[in-house]
């Protein structure tokens, strides 16, 4: 059984080899084996045996068959500093999975610019903080701007999505965003108006540490792995292409 | 007038078998859903042979008691009425097990939503007219056989007669309230046990697989989803069929045993009724329902026949107006030729020929005013409902307490409607006149329930479709007309409550009648006073036992959910291969606990409608029953027109926050709209349905044993 290596990147951000296929990973992940769990689970296979930050012989040794055959379902190589620590290159398909247990894989694109920007993007960051921030920077020059060691704050890699923002005046006829708008809304609102108003610096944490849940329904344009060398992209499919081969999933990430 | 009767009848259960014959004939598509289908109906199967041979002992005990105490042809009506109502049941739950599939896969193969809301309609077809047949051909049996035949709606023989034991009642009465009292005993237990099973299986099937697992709805890996899809077809079809029959039948005799009543104790008055009017009287009733079914079949041809549009709600209402504009026509010319050229003035008619049919207007057109108001105050296009939406954002106490100020909002203009009709219907054509005003609100029950058993057809389709993984255009279409079953189970709750109180009415007018004894042909004056303290006493009781009723009712609800609950967290424990897909979940042992469930729990509901009136009787005497009677109508109607209107604002509210409002799926108001749907399902399915059926037993049997306990009471025997 081959070992397969997973980034995970929320809840927890963490390395994890395991000789599970991606869903069963996934399902595995979000499920339990011996206890029934429900946990949203956001991770990407990545290609191992790169650099010196993980101990890679550790994994093929440990990560063996359990003796009545079974296949080990995970060995932690790493349970903080990971996504730093792994070159975009080595960065394989991400699989969004449900509390259900149903992924989603997205393969790795090279970075697409929004079709239409509107001046200002609501950004949810995922690993390895995760606030909620206004910017009118779009995604490329925010993955830029968070991971440039020259700014005070920085991160040597992040990984952030764009969100859809419906009418914020308008919270009746959200649509189907979650509990995005749950809490502060009258505070979201005026970040964006100072963004907007060009009285504030050009981003604005909304919420320092967002969500004990993932909501994929509000995931816009897609999701984006930053560092100081580059950016990739995972781009969410469309609502007409989650339909027609994915509705299974999309059901249960409550978009349909 | 006979012939047209059994012409009527005939036609009817020959169009139900021939709808039938033409559901069963479509391809019930793959072998999944047909494994899938199989499940649901083996389910539904068992859990209705094993309610019906649990009622088959209380129908042989209540046979017998009715044999020795009463007179045999009560008996042999109670049989028949059980008999009429037990089939209506049955056959509906075959049919919509036997249509949800069918409904499914023709979804799949021609993805046009007309096409598959006709065979869904097709399907709840057969069980309006099953409904409609069978009720009618007990009613043209009881009438021919005993009235006709054996001369009890002889104008000589409606007379008071006294029995071996003393006690006094007019012949007839006894084998019509008898009829009656058969069809409200199934009833009963097909709407008290559908509705403890089908909540139990929702709410286990919702609070593990959905809000815990996260599991969408019908999701085959949810071990109670066939059980939930089961319940579906025991309580809202089976349930309904049986619910609506009784109500149908109750109107229709309570207008026949007011008549009798009205001619015997007319007779020394100075302006008595003849005997050519009260044949007309009795046989009227089951005349004008005649009509109403033969409207009720043509409304239902032409919908069939006819190109539906993609509009489902549109074209149900269509039908549903064609039938209730037949009936009024046609009943208009049925009435003149039946009444035209006589005295009417004894019976009370205010407007001539046509009062009675006038009264049946006005109960046509309160009937559809309520459904309206109900529709008004449950669906998300309007406010009230929308109210409950906002209200979920701040979490589920504030869910709760609008969906409870919706509910209580809504009870007072259908009342007001009530009362209006019964005012009008009564100074029309007096007490008669308001007996035909129920009689005219369920005159086109073949359509109503056509309606209302398409809705549990469409869901279970959603389900099939969902647990088969057909494609996502099939499912929206299943789901587009399940959410039309929604609105439209509202809205014939609003008829079955509405012509409940007005058929309670007109049994408890006879109640106070059949009080009469033989001199009672000098006249009677029909006085509940409520200064006795006997009758007070009663109100009060009568008053509180609806809350008692859907108290046990709702604990029942909650300990069959119970157990669900945890039986589905074991098998997700136990069997973690359940929800990756490696494992099936045990459907049959979620089946068998919402089975067990049902069939314990309803026994005391059903004990207590049946006990009350005969121990406050017994004990205390028929004014004491009197105000128990019109204490539980009161309270009753009330009740059931609130936890009906809550119950579905709660379900829609959270419907349209899953629409995409105040933040959809996923959001707090979700989470909150989730809890309010939660506590307001087993109050619009399992309570307000049966509060329905307890005013009107507890009418019936008190009709049938106050002779007895008039003359046998605690009370006065000791002083």
């Amino acid at each position: 059984m081959a070992v397969h290596y997973y980034l995970t990147v929320f809840p927890m951000e963490a390395m994890v080899a395991s000789q599970l296929e991606p869903e069963q990973f996934g399902a595995y992940m979000a499920l339990g084996d011996t206890k029934a769990a429900a946990e949203q689970l956001m991770f990407i296979e990545v290609e191992g045996g790169f650099g010196d930050f993980f101990d890679w012989d550790y994994a093929e040794k440990k990560c063996v068959p359990h003796s009545d055959g079974r296949p080990k379902n995970s060995l932690y190589l790493a349970v903080y500093r990971a996504l730093e620590n792994v070159p975009l290159e080595a960065l394989g398909t991400m699989y969004l999975v449900t509390k259900d247990g149903r992924s989603l894989a997205i393969d790795k694109t090279d970075y697409k610019a929004p079709a239409q920007w509107p001046g200002f993007a609501l950004y949810r960051e995922y690993c390895p903080m995760s606030p909620l921030a206004v910017s009118t920077l779009d995604p490329k020059n925010y993955g830029d701007y968070m991971t440039d060691p020259v700014n005070k704050v920085h991160a040597p890699s992040i990984l952030y999505a764009d969100l859809r923002v419906g009418d914020l005046n308008d919270i009746e006829n959200s649509g189907n965003v979650g509990h995005i708008y749950d809490k502060n809304l009258d505070h979201l609102k005026d970040c964006v108006e100072s963004l907007r108003s060009g009285k504030r610096k050009m981003t604005k944490i909304v919420d320092r540490s967002n969500f004990s849940t993932s909501f994929y329904q509000i995931i816009g344009e897609g999701l984006y792995v930053s560092t100081e060398y580059g950016i990739v992209m995972y781009p969410m499919p469309d609502r007409d292409e989650l339909k027609k081969s994915h509705y299974d999933w999309g059901k249960s990430a409550m978009i349909f | 007038m006979f012939g047209f009767i059994v012409i009527v009848v005939i036609g009817a259960l020959a169009f139900a078998a021939i709808n039938y014959s033409a559901v069963k004939k479509k391809s019930a598509g793959s072998d999944e859903m047909q494994k899938i289908a199989g499940a649901i109906q083996e389910g539904a199967d068992a859990f209705l042979r094993h309610e019906y041979s649990l009622i088959l002992k209380i129908v042989i005990v209540i046979a017998i008691l009715l044999l020795v105490v009463v007179s045999w042809y009560a008996s042999v009506a109670f049989i028949i009425g059980a008999l009429m109502s037990a089939s209506a049941g049955w056959i509906g739950m075959k049919i919509a097990t036997i249509s949800n599939v069918r409904v499914s896969n023709t979804a799949n193969e021609t993805k046009d939503i007309g096409a598959t809301l006709k065979v869904a309609f097709q399907g709840g077809s057969v069980m309006g007219l099953s409904v409609g047949g069978f009720a009618l051909l007990g009613l043209a049996l009881i009438y021919y056989v005993f009235g006709v035949l054996m001369g009890q709606t002889d104008p000589s023989h409606l007379v008071i007669k006294t029995n071996w034991l003393g006690i006094n009642d007019i012949p007839f009465t006894m084998t019509v309230s008898g009829y009656a009292l058969g069809c409200s005993i199934i009833a009963m237990f097909n709407r008290v046990g559908g509705g403890i099973y089908t909540k139990a299986a929702d709410m286990g099937a919702d609070l593990v697989g959905k809000t815990e697992a996260g599991i969408p709805e019908d999701d085959p890996r949810n071990p109670a989803t066939i059980a939930d899809n089961v319940g579906d077809n025991v309580g809202d079809v089976a349930g309904l069929g049986s619910d609506l029959l009784e109500s149908f039948v109750g109107a229709v005799i309570s207008a026949m045993v007011l008549a009798s009543y009205i001619f015997f104790t007319s007779g020394h008055s100075a302006n008595p009724v003849s005997n050519e009017l009260v044949t007309k009287l009795i046989s009227f009733p089951i005349l004008f329902a005649a009509a109403g079914l033969v409207s009720s079949m043509l409304g239902v041809l032409i919908l069939l026949k006819s190109n539906v549009s993609a509009k489902p709600h549109a074209e149900l209402n269509k039908a549903t107006f064609i039938a209730a504009g037949l009936t009024i026509v046609i009943n208009a010319v049925l009435t003149w030729m039946v009444f035209s050229g006589m005295d009417l003035s004894a019976a009370g008619f205010k407007l001539g020929a046509l009062s009675p049919w006038i009264c049946a207007v006005l109960g046509v057109v309160s009937g559809i005013l309520i459904g309206q108001l109900a529709e008004r105050y449950t669906s998300y296009d309007f406010k009230p409902t929308k109210g409950i939406s906002a209200a979920s954002k701040e979490g589920p106490a504030l869910t709760i307490t609008q969906g409870m100020a919706v509910g209580m909002k809504s009870v007072i203009a259908p009342v007001i409607t009530l009362g209006v009709a019964i005012i009008a219907a009564h100074s029309v054509a007096g007490l008669y006149g308001v007996a035909m005003a129920a009689i005219g609100m369920l005159s086109f029950v073949t359509m109503t329930v056509s309606v209302d058993t398409y809705g549990p057809i469409a869901d279970n389709a959603g389900g099939i479709s969902e647990m088969a993984h057909l494609d996502p255009e099939v499912r929206e279409i299943t789901d587009e007309l399940d959410a039309v079953g929604n609105t439209t189970a509202a809205i014939g709750k609003g008829f079955a409550i509405g012509s409940a109180a007005l058929a309670a009415l007109s049994l408890f007018a006879s109640y106070l009648f059949a009080q009469a004894g033989p001199k009672a042909a000098d006249g009677i004056e029909l006085v509940l006073n409520m200064i006795n303290t006997m009758t007070l006493a009663g109100a009060l009781v009568g008053a509180a036992l609806p809350y008692l009723f859907s108290g046990i009712l709702i604990e029942s609800v909650a300990n069959a959910a119970r157990a669900m609950v945890q039986e589905v967290r074991r098998q997700f424990t136990e069997k973690p291969g359940i929800l990756t897909g490696e494992e099936t979940p045990d459907y049959r042992e979620c089946i068998s606990i919402s089975s067990a469930g049902a069939l314990k729990e309803m026994k005391i509901p059903a004990l207590i409608s049946v006990a009350t009136p005969l121990a406050g009787g017994f004990i205390f005497g028929p004014e004491f029953v009197g105000g128990l009677l019109i204490g539980t109508t009161l309270s009753a109607i009330m009740l059931a027109l609130f936890t009906a209107n809550a119950g579905g604002a709660w379900d829609n509210g959270k419907k349209y926050i899953e629409n995409g409002h105040y933040g959809g799926k996923g959001s707090d108001a979700h989470s909150a709209g989730v809890i309010g749907d939660t506590v307001g399902d087993p109050l619009k399915d399992t309570v307000g349905p049966s509060l329905d059926i307890l005013i009107k037993i507890m009418a019936v049997i008190s009709l049938i044993a106050v002779s007895i306990f008039s003359k046998f009471n605690l009370f006065s025997l000791l002083g």
